[in-house]
């Protein structure tokens, strides 16, 4: 009981001192029943492989370099999507936000064309710009443009009337009013929508790279189950899996807490 | 007749983050009789909370023994009904539904706990409301909702944890002079913490000090009702007591 | 006297709804106004048809694949999988979700994997699961079932970590037993989030179906638009993404967003886009 208490403190410090731990902990006894299932030959291990294997072949395509292109490659194409989606998604979606007409005439098509999904455009886009990177970043930028847009409309349209009409009496002309009230304003949803269409994108590019395929860890995915080896696809999903934990739960979620709770504006 | 008794009551948590014990109640021992009004009344931190919390079944109890009606405390249950300080609401319910979900629980059909409902919301003047979310009221409003919901479950005794903390000034002396009202209807035990002193005197037959998670002393308040503070305000009696019980308190 | 409580519910429901006719016409008509810019700009520049196609032939592949059952089949084969993996996936996330969630430290604890595993629910699955299970059905239900899995558990865990301990006191306190704290507090307490998640898994599930039927099947609207590229069918594939589109709108505006905004916005319990 005591050893117990004692036990459970020292993790309890340990994790409030470095939380990372609390991250970690948890997967030891995911990737130890991982492990004794796979050693344990009730799956062909080709099937099945150890976390050993994956390890194994983990050094092995960083060694050669294979694994840090591809993940280059991916995340460049990833950023260039991202950076263009939220480019042409922030103004689009002030400019629907602040106009009840455009708003009428606008939001529908942008539903619509959101509900298509990005994976529907590709044989079109393949048909039009054929196996190549235009149709990867059209993809990418379609994915992250929907939720950025749909996301800053919502923040514009919830930033309060009398804020704008305070800046306006304090002598703030409409383009101030615009920088110093309204984006400001819907900074903490174009953050959500930012996350959440990070979110879509990079899966897009997953299923991109599946289906183009040239390079990338989608690729190196689907390149290894054409090869049936299923070690290198699980060195993918693990890879992707960490990345975009720690871009996510690190980097957005963070910023996104930080925004809308630091002015109270989303009580969650 | 004795509703409560606590004896003994000892409380040592242990703090993770420290490593170490930090003794919240030290060694209290207290008999509350059938529908009698006591005020615990105490500085924050001096385990006011952890006593309401181990009678309430909420955390285990160590020490000696905690009776309700001579039966030994063993988990929450609804012989002891409890007003928090959080109004603590079922935002999913309607205020009706709040009320009623200590007879539900109970197995008592619909139509007699909507009646018994509506009855104790009339009792609070909140009969208009019985179709809301609790979202949808103020907060005095809601503390309302909180005192009928755990009245309407007839428990023998009522605690309540500084319920009234959380709403402005003027609500809270409403609230204080209809719970006074709502007493003396209903009689019900109540065991009613705080950490401010008029109103502990105002609304007892008894005030307990506690200070450092013991008793320190415990004063009779032999006021009378019906009480209302326009009234109290000046009553020399009130002033007396309310300093006497103010000099141990800081004294503590 | 008598009459007249009835007639001005009847008249109420008759205004209500006129309102969403007008609403829906509000709607469609932008929609409308697009494809009418769509019908005047092909002939106009002479679009090659295998760049886009016209109106007409749109409407041409519609009926032809409404006629010979073809979209029926494809539109079918889609949802049952979706509607299947869905099922299936929210079924045994709920209970997961609700019982690790119900020990604030197990909760706390299981957190980060839960969380692990809904960032790579969806598309990252379909290579492994086409070698598990082989192309087809079952590869695309496992992408399905865990897309909503993980995303439906992660919040529901969430949700049940976020019902305040006084809320689940108070029922305790009123007398309720384990069963009725599951019932009355645990599960409405989580419903927004168990919501949210089944939209945001749904949103991961339906991009990973249309993926998985390019990839590994031979019937389903994302076969449907793969094939039909290999042929240069562009009518074929634009009326494949408008029906996708339309389907989708279907169910996140007529079913997930009008769940979600009756529990978070009624409750009051998290304001939310
Ligand atoms: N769960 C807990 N873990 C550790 N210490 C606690 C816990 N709850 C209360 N304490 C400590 O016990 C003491 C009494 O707390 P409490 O009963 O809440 O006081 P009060 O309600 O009178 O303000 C305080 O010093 C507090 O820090
Ligand atoms: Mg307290």
């Amino acid at each position: 009981m005591n050893i117990a208490l004692r036990f459970w403190s020292g993790y309890v410090r340990t994790t409030h001192r470095w939380p990372i731990i609390a991250t970690i902990v948890p997967f030891i006894p995911v990737v130890a029943i991982w492990s004794i299932v796979a050693n344990s030959g009730m799956f062909p291990r080709a099937f099945f492989p150890a976390p050993v294997d994956v390890m194994r072949s983990f050094i092995s395509l960083t060694y050669k370099g294979i694994l840090p292109d591809y993940l280059q490659d991916s995340l460049i194409r990833l950023l260039f999507g991202a950076t263009i989606g939220v480019a042409l998604g922030i103004p689009l979606g002030i400019l629907i936000g602040s106009s009840r007409l455009a708003h009428r005439i606008c939001w529908p098509v942008l539903l619509f064309f959101q509900a298509i999904g990005d994976i529907a455009w590709l044989p079109i886009l393949l048909i039009w710009f054929g196996f190549g990177l235009t149709t990867m970043t059209f993809v990418i930028v379609y994915t992250v443009l929907f939720p950025i847009v749909l996301s800053t409309v919502l923040g514009v349209q919830s930033v309060h009337r009398d804020l704008a009409r305070a800046a306006q009496s304090l002598g703030a002309s409409p383009m101030r009013v615009l920088w110093e009230v309204t984006l400001p304003g819907a900074l903490p949803n174009i953050i959500t929508g930012l996350r959440n269409g990070l979110g879509y994108g990079w899966r897009a590019l997953i299923a991109v790279e599946i289906i183009v395929g040239t390079s990338g860890i989608g690729f190196m995915m689907f390149d290894a189950r054409r090869a049936g080896s299923t070690v290198e696809i699980l060195l993918g999903m693990i890879v992707l899996g960490t990345l975009w934990y720690i871009v996510d739960a690190w980097i957005l979620a963070p910023i996104e807490r930080a925004t809308g709770q630091r002015w109270g504006l989303v009580t969650s | 007749m004795k509703t409560l008794s606590l004896k003994n009551l000892r409380k040592t948590y242990f703090d993770p983050y420290a490593g170490s014990q930090v003794t919240a109640v030290h060694d209290v021992s207290l008999d509350v009789e059938q529908g009698e009004f006591v005020s615990v009344v105490g500085p924050s931190g001096c385990g006011k909370t952890t006593i309401l919390n181990m009678i309430a079944g909420f955390i285990p109890y160590t020490g000696d023994e905690i009776l309700i009606d001579g039966n030994l405390v063993k988990g929450p249950g609804p012989d002891r009904g409890v007003v928090f300080q959080s109004f603590a609401l079922f935002p999913w319910k309607t205020v009706l539904e709040n009320v009623g979900f200590g007879p539900k629980m109970r197995g008592v059909p619909k139509d007699e706990r909507d009646r018994t409902a509506r009855e104790y919301l009339a009792l609070a003047g909140l009969s208009h409301a019985a179709d809301r979310y609790p979202n949808e009221l103020s907060g005095g409003m809601q503390q309302r909702v909180g005192v009928v919901r755990a009245l309407a479950n007839n428990p023998a005794v009522l605690l309540m944890d500084e319920p009234f903390a959380s709403v402005d000034a003027q609500t809270r002396m409403t609230l204080q002079e209809e719970l006074t009202r709502i007493w003396q209807e209903r009689k019900p035990t109540v065991i009613f913490i705080t950490h401010d002193v008029a109103e502990a005197v105002f609304l007892a037959n008894r005030v307990v000090v506690l200070s450092k998670g013991r008793v320190l002393d415990q004063i009779k308040v032999d006021l009378p009702r019906p009480r209302v503070w326009d009234h109290l305000i000046e009553d020399e009696t009130f002033k007396r007591l309310s300093a006497q019980v103010l000099q141990m308190v800081r004294a503590a | 006297m008598l009459v007249a409580p009835g007639q001005k519910v009847r008249s109420r429901v008759a205004w209500r709804g006129m309102n969403s006719l007008v609403g829906a016409a509000l709607f469609v008509a932008p929609l409308l106004v697009l494809v009418a810019i769509w019908a005047i700009v092909v002939p106009l520049f002479n679009v090659n048809p295998r760049i886009f196609p016209s109106v007409g032939s749109v409407a041409e592949a519609a009926v032809a694949a409404i006629g010979d059952g073809s979209l029926i089949r494809h539109i079918g084969a889609s949802m049952l999988r979706v509607g299947l993996g869905t099922f299936l996936g929210v079924l045994v996330a709920v209970p997961l979700g609700i019982a690790m969630g119900v020990s604030p430290a197990v909760s706390a604890f299981l957190t980060p994997l839960f969380r692990f595993f809904s960032v790579l629910a969806g598309i990252a699955w379909i290579p492994i699961a086409t070698l598990w299970f082989g192309y087809g059905f079952g590869a695309i239900i496992f992408v399905i079932f865990n897309a909503v899995f993980f995303v439906v558990a992660y919040n529901t865990l969430l949700g049940v970590s976020t019902i305040p301990m006084t809320i689940r006191n108070a029922a305790a306190s009123l007398g309720a037993g384990r069963w009725a704290l599951l019932t009355e507090v645990l599960l409405p307490g989580a419903l927004p989030n168990i919501v949210t998640g089944v939209r945001t898994g749904l949103g991961f599930a339906w991009r990973g179906l249309i993926a998985a039927e390019m990839i590994a099947t031979n019937v389903g609207l994302g076969y449907m638009l793969f094939v039909a590229r290999d042929f240069y069918r562009t009518e074929v594939i634009v009326l494949g993404m408008i029906v996708i589109g339309v389907l989708w709108l279907f169910i996140d505006r007529l079913l997930l967003v009008p769940l979600e905004r009756a529990t978070i916005e009624r409750w009051g319990l998290v304001r939310r886009t």
